[in-house]
């Protein structure tokens, strides 16, 4: 347990929601990056093993230019740009200096349409935390996930097939610096990979890749210049669902009155795998339910909560789904859902899900007024093939009057799109509540564990507030009623 | 438990001395009554959820839905293009908009108290709350009726809890009688009160509450019905009052002007049938009162004598013929066909058998009476006989409505709810004038006659009284006689309560889209087969796809899926119904064509087959082809259906024509691959299926719910190649076979 010190420590870190914490900015139109860099040693890690693509590129940089360099470019191409998501980079060496920071660098919509060269090319800006001497070298491990990185082929199969996906990318990481020496690796889900993109080896390999069991090697290749691109595809067996969020709607309401901290999360969720070629037969599915339990239908989501969760429910827009089950001891609260119906290639489902916790589980006071809350960002179903999110709001819903709103995430920043303060209204509500807004995008379940730590200010007098106007609104509904009641309506007394 | 708290309310209000203790004891005690009435209604919001059930409330849903996020205005001016596909549906026109007026109103006000409650759990919860506002109006209502404050109570007990009523009021039973019932009761409050004080204050606040009520159900016409015919027995009576005619006159005519506002109501009340017998009665009223004047204007019987007797002539013929003339000139609506079953049971049966086909029409089995309102319905008539001997103006209507009433319930199941109340009214007044005499602790005694006699006198002055309590008093002497009598009636009363209890947990709490069942460990197990389908529906097809399904589903595809349907349970247009009716009991060869015509996409059955659901579109089918057959007797026949020793079957033996309709296909299709083979059973009919099931070619299975319960079929475009759709089918069977597929049986050739 964290201790007050930690926290006010923390305090001193958090950004004021008002402020604007986009993490984007706009490159004019004939920028280049500056070629300080050289790519000394590069490993490229491409893991397809869920049903998000995560690269893991690691690098070893190295200043060519005659001065101290802190900003390194990563091209992506303007699709790819808008599926990329949790970009974050380490130092290898010294885990201590912790995420650098890293923010989107994209051209002008407009001014990137006038120029044709660049047109297609945005930029991640990875700045070092101390700039790089001229000559010095640093090992940087740049993680970022794609999402919808998938196309089925064949792109509709029959209920009992199994699905196929492909995935296209670069044998050659895409690099505005010239790299000397670099490798690809492919992990796949298993070792059925019917078809991949053969290259002429170089050095004492044929051909490349190679293959061992479930994982192919591209490279190490020699030296390439900035922006050298060898498009590979590879198609693989992955027999499990592709699920696709389209929309996460996550509230949390705080209630100091009942110590409680309500969640409630609405999921637009599509399975992007390959669509039915036949339409679903119940006979087989029962059938194959029976006898071959793998399928690459979504049947079922696991949600492991807080420890101390309570009162679960899942509907859908019709009503109550009887099909989930709640476990909630000391040790795990699981919730286990089923959909209506077992969720193929192409279909959809949304959903609601929503617990209770005790607020003492998440709430601290810190001094005086001001309250600290530590929430998990993300609570999304923990699935073996993964679960991907293209756009997620996350609504922390404070008491009324709550005020000097501030907010720290262990999410990456360059996720977050948007974070401010909104004022919400609900059940017997005067001036509304305080309610924090923060817009995510592409996220995956891999940042399950990420934080959010939001410290606010509520005096006594705010919590007050909702008794006191009760308490005269229905003093007011008396004298209204005593007064009235003696009014004489009759015209005479009979 | 209400109701014992009441019975011995006697007890307390005379501990109680002072005015404004009994008001509250009387006020602590109604609220208790609502606070039961409400309880006993939220069995299925416990067990289940807060879901809307059955069929037509899913239709007040959507179309509250649609008010509240639009707007009165547009409400009222709905035309809705996702119902009877092709036509639509001039819903905003055609509809009784009080109950979701009633739901937006209360939801606007929650809004505006910051009290945002989901819409859902307003119409959920909307029968109940108003079930104890029932209650309450069952109280003034029998408060006219006798001075005996119990009596009132009782009455408000038994309404509250009342099966026959809470039949029609569980919470999600979104239904128009919701709220209808308790105008119901409160607009003949305000008329016995109009009546009994000849105001025109009240009659105005009667036809206030007949123009809600209008708006409401089209029940109304009881109202409509009774009230003339109230006026006309008293006039009959020799009870023709300026009260009579005061109260009369302002509630037709304000009553009738508010009703006109009512688009799907308009120009009925002065056009059709039904409502012909208020305007008599109001023309009626207006002749004798101007008789009345008359009389007292012209100096010698002798004349009035003439006068009357020519007039009175006259109009009568002047009436009739006016009335036959207009009538056959189609300027009166004749008689409607639900009209006609109400006199004939067995008229809708061969002429209307859309009306028929509902459950709710059929005529009244006895046992229903009992069930409905146990020991109520015996106390009824002790109920009724009081009145007779008193028989003021209002003991007259009670008189009237038992009548009628009655009447009504025997013909129809429905119509039970309109007893009701009157039944609890009157056996209200049958208990507490029991209780009342054999619960007083005082007993006479023979030497203090004078005393007691003394001292009746100022109780039924106090008390109002009947007329045996104001004869000589015979009161009861023995201890031992009131205590057992006393006794039993407590014991009655409680296992009224019980029984109420045990009905309405076990009968009236099912939402019916949700189904139960025990597991074998005695946990219960939920069937959500219909959301499972409905949600699926929603999710993966296309936002305009037009479902064609049997009507009883239309308003709950409408809710739940949100999609076209082709017909649903507002029956307007017997034509587009038989018109589906015809589709599913053809051969493919002729239904697909009918489909094509109506863009369906999907078609959507229910099968019951594999779980023992009974309630499926196998046991609807004959309706299905009965109502085409009224509309192409050449083509459907009925007899076709049978065997020839005229048995409906659906194993082996059954008529090719049964096992050539769409419907027997879409019900079997694949169903054998379930069973091993020639084990296929269906459990419903507890029938063998043949070894072969049928096959299909202008349709392709879609999806089937998890017990089998819905079956949702694509219908085929049009093949690509040209061919009709049974050569393409057996076509790609032919392939299959060759590659070692499952075995269909031999290969038929098709001569078309």
């Amino acid at each position: 347990m964290k201790t007050l010190a930690v926290f006010s420590a923390v305090l001193s870190l958090l950004a004021t929601a008002s402020a604007s914490s986009e993490s984007k900015t706009n490159l004019p139109s004939t920028f280049k990056p500056p070629q300080v860099f050289k790519n000394a040693n590069l490993v490229h890690v491409v893991s397809v093993e869920k049903n998000f693509v995560k690269e893991n590129i690691n690098v070893l940089i190295e200043n060519i230019d005659k001065e101290a360099q802190n900003e390194y470019y990563l091209p992506f191409t303007g699709d790819l740009m808008s599926r990329v998501g949790g970009f974050e980079v380490k130092d290898r060496k010294d885990a201590a200096l912790g995420p650098f920071t890293v923010e989107a660098a994209e051209f002008d919509p407009e001014s990137a349409n006038s120029s044709s060269q660049n047109s297609d090319i945005q930029y991640f800006r990875i700045r070092l935390p101390t700039p790089l001497k001229p000559g010095a070298q640093q090992t940087l491990g740049i993680t970022y996930y794609v999402l919808k990185a998938y196309s089925p082929l064949p792109v509709s199969i029959a209920q009992d097939e199994q699905q196929y996906l492909t995935y296209s990318f670069s044998a050659y990481v895409p690099s505005v610096y010239t790299t000397s020496k670099q490798k690809t690796e492919v992990k796949f889900p298993s070792s059925v990979i019917p078809d991949y993109t053969k290259l002429p080896g170089s050095g004492d390999v044929k051909e490349f890749p190679q293959k061992q069991g479930s994982k192919l090697t591209y490279g190490p290749f020699d030296e390439k210049p900035a922006g050298a691109a060898e498009p590979v595809e590879v198609r693989f067996e992955f027999t499990k669902p592709i699920n696709h969020v389209s929309e996460l709607e996550r509230d949390i309401e705080v209630s100091h009155w009942g110590g409680n901290v309500a969640f409630e999360e609405r999921y637009t969720l599509y399975h992007r795998g390959a669509n039915l070629s036949n339409l679903f037969n119940r006979v087989k599915w029962a059938q194959q339910q029976y006898y071959n339990p793998v399928s690459y239908a979504l049947k079922e989501l696991k949600f492991p909560l807080r420890v101390g969760s309570a009162d679960a429910y899942f509907t859908d827009v019709i009503g109550n789904v009887s099909t989930s089950k709640f476990r909630s001891n000391k040790r795990e609260a699981l919730l286990e859902i089923k959909p209506r119906y077992p969720l193929f290639g192409g279909w959809k489902y949304p959903f609601t899900i929503g617990w209770n916790s005790d607020a003492k589980n998440f709430l601290r006071k810190v001094s005086g007024s001001s309250y600290v809350l530590n929430v998990p960002f993300l609570e999304g179903p923990k699935q073996a093939e993964g679960f991907e999110y293209e756009n997620v709001v996350l609504r922390v819903v404070l008491p009324e009057g709550a005020e000097n709103v501030k907010y720290l995430t262990t999410i990456p920043t360059s996720s977050i799109t948007e974070a401010k303060v909104e004022i919400h209204k609900t059940f017997l509500d005067t001036i509304g509540r305080t309610t924090l807004v923060i817009k995510a995008r592409n996220l995956v379940d891999d940042f399950r564990d990420r934080e959010l730590i939001v410290s606010y200010d509520y005096s006594l007098m705010a919590s007050l507030r909702k008794p006191v106007i009760i308490f005269t609104s229905v003093l007011a509904v008396f004298a209204a009623a005593w007064v009235i009641g003696g009014v004489e309506m009759k015209f005479s007394k009979n | 438990m209400s109701a014992t708290s009441s019975s011995s309310f006697d007890l307390l209000a005379s501990g109680g001395r002072g005015k404004s203790s009994r008001t509250l004891l009387r006020v602590v005690i109604l609220l208790f009554i609502a606070g039961a009435a409400i309880a006993s209604r939220l069995f299925s919001v416990i067990r289940f959820e807060s879901i809307i059930h059955e069929f037509d409330p899913w239709f007040n849903f959507r179309a509250t839905k649609y008010l509240v996020s639009h707007g009165f205005y547009n409400f009222w001016d709905w035309f809705d293009d996702r119902t009877w596909h092709p036509l639509g549906r001039v819903t905003g026109g055609t509809l009784y908009p009080g109950l979701m007026v009633t739901s937006g109103v209360i939801y606007h006000a929650l809004r505006a108290l910051t009290i945002p409650v989901d819409i859902r759990n307003i119409c959920v919860l909307l029968a109940p709350a108003c079930s104890g506002l029932t209650a309450f109006a069952t109280y003034l209502l029998t408060n006219e009726m006798t001075t005996n404050a119990s009596a009132g109570l009782l009455a408000a007990a038994f309404m509250g809890i009342a099966p026959g009523y809470i039949s029609r009021s569980v919470a999600g039973s979104y239904d128009n009688e919701a709220i209808s019932i308790f105008l119901l009761v409160l607009t003949f409050y305000l008329w016995i009160k109009a009546l009994k004080l000849g105001s025109m204050l009240w009659g105005a606040l009667c036809a206030l509450s007949y123009g809600y009520m209008v708006a409401s159900w089209g029940g109304y016409a009881f109202i409509t019905c009774l009230l003339p015919l109230h006026a006309f027995v008293l006039v009959c009576m020799g009870r023709y009052s300026t009260r009579l005619y005061v109260s009369y006159t302002s509630w037709y005519v304000l009553g009738t002007l508010a009703s006109m506002q009512i688009p799907f109501v308009g120009f009925l009340p002065v056009k059709t049938s039904e409502h012909m017998p208020a305007l008599g009665i109001f023309g009626f009223l207006q002749l004798l009162a101007f008789l009345d004047y008359v009389r007292s204007a012209l100096p010698s019987g002798r004349q009035f004598q003439i006068f009357l007797w020519s007039i009175a002539g006259s109009v009568f013929l002047i009436g009739l013929l006016g009335l036959v003339v207009i009538t056959s000139a189609g300027i009166i609506a004749p008689w409607g066909g639900r009209f006609y079953s109400l006199w004939d049971t067995a008229y809708a049966k061969i002429h209307i058998p859309i009306i028929a086909s509902v459950s709710e029409h059929q005529p009244t089995a006895w046992p229903a009476f009992f069930f409905d309102l146990n020991m109520l319905i015996w106390l009824f008539p002790a109920g009724v006989y009081l009145c007779f001997q008193e028989l003021a103006d209002e003991h007259v209507f009670i008189v009237v409505y038992a009548v009628l009433g009655t009447y009504f319930a025997g013909v129809m199941v429905r119509l039970m709810l309109t007893l009701t109340p009157i039944v609890c009214v009157a056996a209200a007044m049958a208990v507490s004038q029991m209780l009342n005499n054999y619960l007083s602790l005082k007993s006479p005694k023979p030497e203090d006659h004078a005393v007691v006699e003394g001292a009746d006198v100022t109780a039924t002055k106090k008390k109002g009284g009947l007329k045996s309590t104001n004869k000589p008093v015979v009161g009861i002497y023995s201890l031992l006689s009131k205590g057992v009598v006393v006794t039993s009636m407590t014991i009655y009363l409680l296992l009224f309560v019980l029984h109420c209890t045990w009905v309405t947990s076990n009968a009236y709490s099912s939402p019916s889209v949700v189904l139960a069942s025990r597991m074998p460990d005695g946990s219960q197990h939920i069937i959500d087969d219909y959301r499972e389908a409905y949600q699926w529906l929603r999710q993966n097809t296309k936002d305009d796809a037009k479902i064609m399904s049997w009507w009883d589903y239309g308003y709950q595809i409408g809710g739940m899926a949100d999609r076209p349907t082709l017909v649903d349970n507002n029956t307007w247009n017997n034509t587009h119904i038989a018109t589906v009716g015809k589709a599913m009991s053809s051969r493919e060869e002729v239904s697909y064509p009918i489909m094509r015509q109506h863009e369906v996409d999907y078609v959507l059955i229910v099968f019951g087959g594999l779980l023992g659901y009974s309630g499926d579109d196998i046991n609807k089918f004959l309706w299905m082809v009965r109502i085409a057959e009224g509309i192409w007797p050449d083509e459907i026949r009925e007899r076709d259906y049978f065997t020839p020793r005229g048995e409906y079957r659906v194993d082996a033996e059954a008529s090719q024509t049964m096992k050539d309709s769409l419907m027997y296909k879409m019900s079997y299709y694949n169903y054998n691959a379930l069973f091993p083979p020639g084990q296929a059973q269906d459990r419903v009919r507890g029938a063998k299926l043949p070894e072969v099931g049928p096959t299909l070619n202008t349709l392709e299975e879609a999806f089937t719910s998890e017990n089998w319960i819905i079956r949702i079929y694509k219908v085929k475009d049009l093949d690509n190649f040209d061919r009709d759709h049974a050569s393409a089918a057996a076509f790609d069977r032919g392939h299959k076979k060759k590659r070692g597929g499952k075995k269909r049986g031999p290969r038929v050739l098709r001569v078309e």
